[in-house]
């Protein structure tokens, strides 16, 4: 099984966007492309070729939701697990959240020292 | 010797009204009277015969009056010789019996007194019957002369005229017996006074009553003996005065009335004997004889002095009474009189009983103008009706002003078509008074209720409402109706809480009242035209003086506005929350970060003030998340993923997870016990009560003590998971509110012992969504135990599933 390694952090709050960073880097040892927002994200997704996507739901403009249903339609990208980041999530959504590749929630604020472990738990859950 | 019996006396047709004459003059079997005697002895002298009889003659017999020269009083009629003489006219003269057929074999002829000669004459009644004779008998035959028989027929028509004397004399002594009798059987006292005005008799009443016998009074001037002359004076000076003559203050001022026609009777005291004075009734009454010749008088006295001791005894008796006791004689058309009235008329009219005797028209005057008609119809009906009169008005009185009464009354019908009163007439002006007070009262509390912004809504035992006030009226938009409690939900259109769902009508805040519940601060909403009002309802049973419950009210405060403005504060904390939580995970992460060393080395100095940003940083976010829960699970809107799963994994997490926090506090927690239990519930919440609890009972835990930790089967199938620490315990002022928001036994523990005050709060809510219930035994001083009891799904694996 290849080792986790490339996560893209969707996150619009630059404070929190710093911070996860550092965590995913600094502790994770990952290599990270922080976008702050949904169309940056878009953008750069398929260039980055991310092994996980690391998402925060409340985004201005576009929200997480959206964000997955147009990067599952990009090529590369259908199969990339998915974690969401939030502190609520509308029910309603929660159903198609298996389609869009979401195999985890975690709820914010989370413990920046626990994220890799629990990054590094799905993504080997994802490949058993 | 058949033909020699004499012959029985032919009974003559008018035979039995000659018995009743002869009856009539009461003589048969009386005894001897010296005038009869008289006559015999002259008949017999004259006629020159040893033998006279006076004999009448009935139906079996002939008795003798007077008899001369004869032993027997009496001889059968059949053997008698005056039975010839009766049926005929004139002399009936027999010269010798012993040769006369008729009488030769007579027993009186043949044998003693051996009569020979027998003359008799028949003695008339004025009415024409011969009652009996006068007769002469010889025992030697003779004739007598024409001189005798002339004698004979003079002396009988004698006899005949002594006994009409004899039976008016008896008839007038039997009168006179009578008129005794009568006198003296009479109730009341009567004095025969003659002409000249003194007394020819008095009964036995009168003896009695004026202490004198008959025999002291009479020949005495009635008016100088029995009468006060001063009485005598002052009336002979009013009827002098009244008829324009000189009227003397004797006799005559009691017989002056009577010579104009008039029957007296007036009211006067009597002298007694021994100096009293007797108040009597008198009335004297003139007798004339046939010829219209005054012959004297009768007077009548009538004792009042057992009536006026009657009297007195009322008068004592209304004394008693408060008000005025009275007797009203009703005509319809004419004048209608008091009777009687008690003292009392001068309390209640200011009157005095003198200035009503004659005429009610003081009375009437003093009722208030505007009462006297409604009084004189209520009377009206009253009398009509005869049915207990009952009526209130008032009276100008001339001392007190004016004061209310209260007249009641009992309607007699009288023979005479009057109608007769007795009733009571009571003073109630202060009665009236408070009254008045309380009606002002009352409708001080009828306004004070109608303006009121509270709805108000009373009803009697039978759920019929009593009160609406205009709040009420307002909020449902109509006026109460008559229906029974089962409709009051769909009528007045009642919801639950949430403003939508129907209202049972069990649970209607007035009908658990009327069944005796206190209801307090029950929300209900009450709709009008399709919007909500939201009300806390307070509801109590009502009683009345004896203590049975009599209805019901409720008192409903409209919170619509308070309900409206806790949203806003709820979401106001939601939001604010919300947006909290975004620069507070970059700081907690930051410091989770560069406190964690991962980082680098941090200086020692800078470490320690990291270390404080960090914890506290930790408590802001704990206190967020206890906010947003708590408003979740306020709103319904907390997600929670039931599972069925084992009770003792549960319990084991949370010993690791909330070990090392207990440490800090005290020597930890010991799990004791779990059955093997199956439980259905959402793991991580159930994980935060847990904590809660875990973390609760660390921060009041004395350090070198233990929580303990266990689970045991409770009853109906259920689990009990309990909690003890050491510490001091819940005080008993704490206890009702200690599941409430914010709710800390001391509002500086926030800052010693840290937390949010919403724990309990959040696990009560988290406990019961999960079909628990949650408590605590606590005895201060010794510690607290809380626990919650989840329903339990027997032994075996876990099955998952869930709910929101």
């Amino acid at each position: 099984m290849r080792a986790l390694k490339r996560i893209l952090h969707v996150e619009d709050v630059p404070s929190i966007r710093i911070v996860t960073r550092i965590a995913l880097e600094k502790l994770g040892g990952f290599e990270v492309l922080s976008c702050a927002s949904a169309q940056a994200a878009l953008a750069e997704a398929q260039a980055f070729a991310p092994d996980l996507i690391l998402l925060d739901v409340m985004l201005p403009e576009m929200d997480g939701i959206e964000l997955l249903r147009q990067l599952d339609k990009l090529v590369d990208l259908e199969q990339t697990p998915v974690v969401l980041l939030t502190g609520h999530l509308d029910q309603a959504q929660s159903a198609e959240l298996g389609q869009l590749g979401v195999r985890d929630i975690l709820q914010k604020p989370f413990d920046p020292l626990q994220l890799p472990t629990q990054l590094r738990t799905i993504w080997k859950a994802e490949h058993e | 010797m058949e033909s020699t019996i004499p012959t029985q006396a032919p009974f003559a047709p008018r035979e039995l009204s000659r018995l009743a004459a002869l009856l009539r003059y009461e003589i048969l079997d009386t005894a001897d009277e010296g005038d009869f005697d008289d006559i015999t002895q002259l008949v017999a002298r004259f006629c020159d015969t040893p033998i006279a009889l006076i004999s009448l003659v009935d139906e079996h017999r002939q008795w003798f009056k007077s008899r001369l020269g004869l032993e027997a009083r009496e001889t059968p009629r059949r053997i008698s010789f005056c039975t010839y003489t009766i049926e005929g006219e004139g002399i009936f003269e027999v010269p010798d019996a012993s040769q006369d057929p008729r009488f030769a074999d007579n027993p009186l002829v043949t044998g003693e007194p051996t009569i020979r000669f027998y003359a008799g004459i028949p003695l008339t009644s004025p009415d024409g019957f011969n009652l009996g004779t006068l007769c002469v008998i010889d025992r030697r035959p003779r004739q007598l002369t024409a001189e005798q028989r002339d004698t004979l027929e003079r002396l009988g028509r004698q006899v005949t005229r002594l006994f009409e004397e004899r039976l008016q004399k008896h008839r007038h002594a039997e009168q006179a017996a009578l008129q005794q009798a009568l006198l003296d059987s009479a109730a009341s006292a009567v004095l025969v006074i003659r002409p000249d005005g003194r007394i020819s008799s008095i009964n036995t009443a009168a003896e009695h009553l004026l202490g004198y016998s008959e025999q002291m009074l009479v020949g005495h001037s009635l008016a100088a003996t029995l009468f006060s002359q001063e009485a005598l004076a002052r009336r002979a000076a009013m009827l002098s005065s009244e008829r324009g003559t000189q009227i003397e203050a004797g006799f005559d001022v009691l017989t002056a009335p009577l010579q104009d026609g008039q029957r007296t009777m007036r009211e006067w005291r009597l002298l007694h004997r021994n100096g009293s004075e007797v108040p009597v009734l008198l009335n004297i009454s003139a007798i004339h004889d046939e010829f219209e010749l005054l012959r004297g008088y009768i007077v009548s006295a009538y004792d009042l002095a057992h009536q006026e001791n009657l009297q007195l005894q009322l008068q004592q008796i209304a004394a008693q009474v408060p008000g005025m006791l009275f007797q009203f004689c009703w005509r319809p058309n004419q004048q209608s009189s008091f009777p009687y009235l008690s003292e009392g008329v001068e309390a209640i009219y200011g009157l005095s009983g003198a200035q009503i005797a004659t005429s009610i028209g003081p009375i009437y005057s003093a009722v208030y103008p505007d009462d006297r008609a409604p009084l004189l119809a209520s009377i009206r009906e009253a009398a009509s009706s005869l049915s207990p009169w009952h009526f209130e008005h008032r009276i100008n009185h001339p001392r007190k002003g004016l004061i209310w009464v209260e007249a009641r009354a009992t309607p007699l019908r009288q023979p005479d078509g009057s109608v007769l009163w007795h009733g009571l007439v009571t003073d109630i002006t202060e009665r009236k008074a408070e009254q008045l007070e309380l009606d002002k009262q009352q409708e001080m509390n009828r306004r004070l209720l109608e303006a009121l912004s509270e709805a108000v809504i009373a009803c009697d035992a039978e759920g019929n409402l009593t009160l609406f006030n205009n709040t009420a009226r307002l909020w449902h938009g109509l006026d109460a109706c008559k229906l029974p409690p089962e409709c009051w939900p769909e009528h007045y259109d009642l919801c639950q809480a949430d403003g939508h769902t129907p209202l049972p009508w069990e649970q209607t805040p007035l009908v658990r009242a009327l069944h005796g519940e206190h209801v307090r601060n029950a929300e209900i909403a009450i709709r009008l035209d399709g919007v909500a009002r939201h009300v806390a309802a307070n509801a109590d049973p009502l009683f009345g003086s004896d203590g049975q419950q009599n209805g019901a009210v409720v008192v409903m405060h409209d919170i619509t506005e308070r309900k409206r403005i806790e949203k806003l504060q709820r979401e106001f904390v939601s939001t604010v929350s919300h947006e909290l939580r975004t620069p507070l995970t970059s700081i907690t992460a930051s410091l989770t970060l560069v406190c964690s060393g991962t980082m680098g080395a941090v200086p020692e100095y800078l470490q320690e003030l990291l270390d404080i940003a960090n914890q506290n940083s930790g408590r802001l976010r704990a206190l967020i998340d206890d906010l947003l829960d708590i408003d979740k699970l306020y709103a319904g809107k907390m997600h929670f993923s039931m599972a069925v799963q084992l009770l003792q994994p549960l319990l084991e997490q949370a010993l690791r997870s909330n070990q090392a926090y207990a440490g800090r506090y005290c020597l930890g927690i010991q799990l004791s016990e779990c059955p093997e239990l199956l439980v259905r519930v959402d793991a991580r919440r159930l994980q935060q009560v847990l904590s809660n609890l875990l973390s609760n009972a660390a921060k009041f835990s004395p350090a070198n003590e233990r929580i303990e930790l266990w689970a045991e089967p409770a009853r109906d199938g259920r689990v009990r998971v309990s909690v003890r620490d050491r510490g001091p315990g819940i005080a008993e002022s704490f206890r009702g509110r200690i599941f409430q928001k914010f709710a800390q036994a001391d509002s500086s523990d926030t800052r010693q012992r840290g937390g949010t005050g919403l724990g309990l709060a959040i696990s009560k809510e988290l406990i019961e969504q999960m079909d628990g219930t949650i408590g605590f035994d606590s005895t201060p001083g010794q510690g607290a135990c809380f626990w919650f009891e989840l329903p339990t799904y027997g032994r075996g694996h876990a099955k998952d599933e869930a709910r929101t």
